[in-house]
């Protein structure tokens, strides 16, 4: 196989773009797909503070790198679960690869703040990738508002986007189709949150981590097992197999014709928000969830030692 | 003989008769953009050829949790 640009050998074989490229000319393609992504669903500008969510996943550090390489201001920002050996793992490999390419990056642990993900497990009882999703997403949001940063941006790419939608359509959850997207506007408390892979699958992103020589932190989470992201994942890996580019056109064709359908009826029904009463976060009930979690945790805590 | 190390279980496989990079995804049951394949530090696309002697590297792409 040649590569489509320039035909030297290929590296990569895409077959949703009927293409392979080179080593050299690679990159250029998943540059091209990024800035697409964000000039035309408006993401950010030039003058933007960006925070990049860092787990040390090849997704995430190769988002921040080539936003970095791209010329935006980034920050990275990685959130310690406290999961033992595992968490010290995944910081590890952040903080080398920010300290490499001379990025700022900043750590926020959640067992110093009073909630390790193991006590999670331990004192919940529903799914912990529920609830440790749900804790992240707090933390990112309200360390991207205090910190004064315009965007918040995660390394989700198509495969993750694709795997999402198909499991909200299967429960055909109005409230979270109305509003899935590689953007999703500031609101009230909420700062602006957007998907800049979400043109790329896990492939792609795989293949420029590889050729940036990015080291990874690729183990599974010990918690993750039987996660059913993964079944979505492989069904939609079978489907995009058989028909090159089905992810991509059910992913578009849903922002484009099932979302606003879904906005609208949302818009009829859902909740209003209100600042939570113990740490000001934006919630649809008087108390956040996260701080209720919290509270359910410590309670479970002290039951279990008296 | 074609030596695999599969990422990120750290497995080695050995394969015999395996010509190309095609034959050892079939062989290890991945469709080709489910694993990226390399040798000596070079990504391969499936219709390379391979020849006795040589080692991967194959990298399952797919994040779990």
């Amino acid at each position: 196989m040649k590569c489509i640009r320039c035909k030297a050998p290929a590296h990569v074989a895409l077959p949703s773009h009927h293409s392979g490229f080179c080593k050299d000319c690679y990159p250029l393609f998943f540059t091209k797909q990024v800035e697409t992504a964000i000039r035309r669903e408006k993401m950010f500008t030039f003058d933007d503070r960006v925070l990049v969510a860092l787990s040390g996943g090849k997704d995430s550090l190769a988002l921040m790198l080539e936003l970095h390489l791209q010329g935006y201001d980034v920050t990275g920002l990685h959130i310690d679960l406290g999961i033992p050996d595992s968490s010290e793992k995944a910081r590890k490999k952040v903080e080398n690869f920010c300290d490499l390419h001379g990025l700022t990056l900043e750590v926020f642990e959640m067992a110093k703040w009073g909630l390790p993900i193991p006590d999670v497990k331990a004192h919940v009882k529903r799914p912990v990738c529920a609830v440790c999703g749900k804790m992240k997403r707090h933390h990112f949001n309200r360390i991207a508002v205090e910190g004064g940063f315009d965007v918040l941006a995660t390394g989700h790419n198509l495969d993750d986007e694709v795997a999402r939608l198909f499991a909200n359509t299967l429960r055909w959850d109005t409230a979270y189709l109305s509003d899935q997207g590689p953007v999703l506007p500031a609101a009230e408390g909420f700062v602006r949150k957007v998907k800049p892979l979400f043109r790329l699958s896990e492939f792609e992103t795989a293949n420029y981590a590889f050729m940036k020589g990015i080291e990874i932190h690729s183990d599974p989470c010990p918690y993750a097992s039987g996660a059913s992201f993964t079944g979505h994942k492989e069904l939609w890996g079978e489907l995009e197999h058989r028909s090159p580019g089905q992810k991509f056109q059910f992913y578009q064709s849903f922002l484009k014709t099932g979302k606003p359908a879904f906005a609208a009826m949302e818009k009829e029904t859902g909740a209003t928000l209100a600042p939570c009463a113990e740490c000001g976060s934006p919630t649809s009930a008087e108390t956040c969830s996260v701080c209720r979690i919290k509270a359910a945790v410590r309670e479970s805590k002290a039951k279990d030692a008296g | 003989m074609i030596t695999v190390k599969l990422e990120p279980d750290g497995k080695v496989i050995e394969m015999s008769d395996t010509r190309s990079v095609h034959a050892v995804l079939n062989k290890l049951q991945l469709r080709s953009t489910m694993a990226i394949v390399v040798r000596d530090g070079e990504l391969l696309t499936p219709d390379r050829m391979l020849k006795n002697g040589d080692a991967l590297m194959v990298r399952k792409v797919t994040s779990a949790g």
